[in-house]
């Protein structure tokens, strides 16, 4: 007899990258497996380099570790390969830790980050031979979720038996607890859900019922059972700083999409880009102090050996102290090769000398994200970056000596015509002359044009939008190609047809949950990867589930209709969001609101929420 | 100052690539408070040299590896504190100094591989198999290459190969191969002999260990 471990031994030397699945990566737990009350399943679903580069797993998985009756572990959506091997040799789905089968956990949560692996989470579950419609599992495994995606948790109503909503180190542990307390006096799984129901945060989408008008619109979510919150608050870490951050991190042996150190320096934004989810629901903005970044910085080095530290945070150059940030670590860390990077910044009008710094211990590129090619439409989605800001700040970056630049954009914007993405390709053709300015001929360089298509999402003031026609965002497209040829220049793009369905599921409610199940059924998964993506199988299970998807993709909503996600209270206010909706119209910009507060309901969420501003 | 490290890798770490196991060093060298020299560049990198490639898949237990560091710490201790952080399944065995510019590549003269692979069925007198299928004069087998295909002769390369034992249906093979410019790996050996054979070692399930690389 083969043990689960030989099998999969077995398989790996006949698998693309083994590592994937090998486990034991320098900060990995292990632990006896036989002492712990609650088994975890920490769960990704996408591949494990992408789930290895996620800040959130890395902070829940010790935390959640801290706990002396907790044992949590890590899975990912094994690669096609891997699937097809697993599936030929009857391994089901096992933690990376200690290959347990899935099925044998209490508890498997996943984290929602984009809306197209939710075909890879049905999949899993499926792998691991666990139904995947709630009402058709008993108690255990408990499936939960949490994450930006779960912000609309209607789409997956149908899978998961409890969502967390916010900010997932403020709740975990309250969840266990209750759970550790049930186990001890064995499982009612009604009676656990209801009294979770008791907890800030949780939604239990088992206890409502969606109801629709006869226009295919939402008339509301309403509570099948007394007791249970009409309204589910989100929750957040009031003080960042205080709150938990490991001072490990796992370090894979192969390479992932963000291998080096992440520090997060703060969590929210005060920009209030119109299109932009996580601007809205992370609010508010929570900064880390410099100290205690430092002394972070410091055992995460001594912790994993990493060669790069990234200041992580949806916009890393308004962190109030960067500058001496910055410096401070370059030089207690420059004799040692160790770099600073901000990738997920998008430099606007950032100092190029900060950038200059970072240069002399590893190389960075220039990232800028205008976003749109006009100020007109900058002014709509409320960009606060000019033409001239971005042109000097090149010039800069020129003479200091990059010769690639990568400007993103957004095409299908409210509003936008064609002269609006023309204006991406002047806009890139003017960095083009700054060179020719700067260098005397356009030798080595390089700029990279990247669009992405709107989507619009729960929670921004574009909400009521439709996706502009697939049609139409080719035609877009192809202009761009035609305005960006020669050796300089480089477009790429998102496939539309992708960005539909991110479309129709991120304003999806429970009916497009079913149709997400027969894609499925029909052997959609891997949404996000052009290879894998089977839109014909996924228009056809639409059809079959008589929904109809340009329905929750292009259609304009109004103000006052029912959206699947007003069961959640994200903090920012629907009025607010209305307000900016209407100012965008106007074309009229809103400030950042660490000026002053622009009034978008956070603080009242709860007591003791303070935001930037406030504090000062 | 330059160190050679004799390292074994086994267990999982057999699925990792060179280039991994060069960040997997990197990496144990920075928490063990190690300073080593580090490459001009943009992206600096430490120096850091191997013995051949291993194969993925395959442990070893006397690969090789260079690197320069900055400290001025004895062999031992380098070794003592790197075992003590690096992972599970990767340890160095041995270490010792060399002169700056004593390269590891022009040592390699020979190494030594223990194969473990699952029969079909049984398999009797293997040991006069071995030498019947050594006593050919040419062992012609397909080589890939950067060009496509071509044909060589293995013989040469052959400097031992022989019968070790058999264990619940698993057997185990020892061969000793000549280390040059681009000398077969002990898989074709495996693969040429099955062939001889007709086909009784299951290919998709061996096991390659490098028990020791031979320096001069
Ligand atoms: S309440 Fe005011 S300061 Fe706080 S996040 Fe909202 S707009 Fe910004």
């Amino acid at each position: 007899m083969y043990s689960i471990k030989d099998k999969i031994e077995n398989i790996l030397m006949k698998v693309a990258k083994p590592a994937r699945y090998t486990g034991g990566e320098i900060n990995s737990i292990i632990k006896n497996t036989k002492d712990f009350k609650i088994r975890f399943a920490f769960a990704f679903p996408d591949i494990y380099e992408i789930g290895m580069s996620h800040l959130g797993m890395k902070i829940l998985y010790y935390l959640i570790n801290e706990r002396s009756d907790t044992y949590c572990e890590r899975v990912f959506a094994p690669w096609v390969d891997m699937e097809n091997m697993m599936r030929e040799c009857d391994i089901p789905l096992f933690t990376l830790e200690t290959k347990t089968p899935l099925k044998e956990m209490d508890i498997i949560g996943f984290t929602l980050q984009y809306e197209l692996s939710y075909t890879n989470i049905l999949n899993m579950l499926n792998l691991s031979g666990i139904p995947i419609r709630r009402i058709e599992r008993d108690f255990s495994p408990l499936i939960i979720a949490g994450g930006p995606c779960g912000y609309n948790p209607a789409p997956l109503s149908d899978v998961v038996d409890l969502f967390v909503i916010g900010e997932g180190e403020e709740v975990i542990n309250e969840i266990l607890d209750l759970y550790a307390d049930w186990k001890d006096r064995g499982f009612n799984k009604e009676k656990f859900l209801k009294e979770a129901t008791k907890i800030q945060g949780v939604y239990v989408p088992s206890f409502y019922k969606e109801e629709y008008n006869e226009d295919g619109t939402v008339k509301g979510i309403f509570p099948l059972v007394e007791g249970v919150p009409s309204v589910i608050k989100k929750r957040i870490v009031k003080n960042l700083d205080k709150s938990y951050f490991p001072a490990k991190q796992i370090v894979p042996y192969i390479n992932i999409v963000h291998d080096r150190i992440m520090l997060e320096v703060f969590r929210g934004c005060t920009r209030g880009c119109r299109f932009c989810q996580a601007g809205m629901i992370y609010r508010p903005v929570r900064e880390k102090s410099r100290e205690g970044l430092l002394e972070l910085a410091d055992k995460l080095i001594k912790t994993t050996g990493y060669e790069e530290i990234s200041l992580t945070s949806l916009s890393t150059c308004d962190y109030s102290k960067i500058e001496e940030l910055i410096h401070d670590l370059i030089e207690k860390y420059k004799e040692r090769g160790i770099g600073i990077a901000l990738p997920s910044t998008r430099i606007d009008a950032f100092s190029v000398n900060l950038l200059k710094e970072i240069q002399k211990v590893r190389k960075t590129g220039l990232t800028l994200a205008p976003e749109a090619g006009t100020q007109r439409l900058r002014d709509v989605i409320n960009k606060g970056v000019s033409e001239e800001d971005l042109l000097n700040s090149t010039k800069e970056a020129f003479k200091a000596g990059w010769n690639t630049v990568k400007l993103y954009f957004m095409i299908g914007l409210p509003t936008e015509t064609m002269e609006d993405v023309a204006g991406i390709a002047y806009l890139a053709h003017k960095v083009a002359d700054v060179y020719k300015e700067v260098r005397g001929n356009t030798k080595n360089l390089k700029i990279t044009v990247s669009t992405s298509t709107f989507v619009p999402k729960p929670f921004t003031p574009f909400q009521w939008f439709g996706q502009e026609k697939i049609d139409l965002i080719i035609e877009k497209q192809n202009l761009l190609k035609n305005m960006l040829k020669g050796k300089i220049f480089r477009y790429s793009f998102h496939e539309p047809h992708i960005s539909f369905l991110e479309a129709v599921i991120s304003k999806g409610d429970r009916r497009v949950g079913q149709a997400i199940v027969k894609a499925w059924e029909k052997g959609c998964k891997f949404d996000s990867w052009r290879d894998y993506f089977k839109f014909d199988v996924w228009m056809d299970a639409f059809e079959e589930e008589g929904i109809n998807p340009y329905f929750y993709a292009n259609k304009e909503r109004d103000f006052y209709e029912t959206f699947p996600w007003d069961i959640i209270d994200c903090g920012v206010k629907k009025d607010y969001l209305i307000r900016e909706y209407n100012k965008a119209m106007e074309g009229k910009l809103t400030n950042d609101c660490r000026l002053n507060c622009t009034g978008c309901g956070i603080k009242e969420l709860d007591k003791g929420v303070v935001c930037f501003e406030a504090k000062k | 100052m330059k160190l050679r490290n004799r390292f074994m890798k086994a267990d999982n770490l057999r699925f990792i690539s060179h280039l991994d196991l060069m960040r997997v060093i990197e990496r144990a060298m920075r928490r063990g408070d190690i300073k080593f020299s580090l490459s001009k560049g943009f992206n600096p990198h430490p120096l850091i040299s191997f013995g051949p490639a291993l194969m993925l898949g395959a442990t070893t237990h006397g690969d090789y590896f260079d690197v320069i560091i900055e400290d001025n710490l004895s062999p031992q201790e380098f070794k003592d504190r790197m075992n003590a952080v690096l992972p599970e399944g990767i340890y160095i065995l041995d270490s010792y100094e060399v002169g700056e510019k004593d390269l590891l590549s022009q040592h390699v003269k020979e190494a030594e591989y223990i194969v473990k692979a699952r029969l079909f069925g049984e398999l009797k007198e293997i040991q006069n198999k071995i030498e019947a299928f050594m006593s050919k004069d040419k062992i012609i087998i397909k080589k890939e290459t950067k060009k496509g295909k071509k044909d060589i002769d293995l013989k040469p390369y052959i400097l031992n190969f022989k019968y070790i034992s058999t264990d619940e249906g698993w057997i185990l093979l020892y061969i000793k191969l000549t280390i040059a410019e681009g000398s077969p790996g002990p898989l074709y050996v495996i693969n040429a002999f099955n062939k001889f054979i007709g086909d009784k070692i299951d290919t998709e399930t061996y096991r390659l260990d490098r028990k020791d690389l031979i320096l001069d």
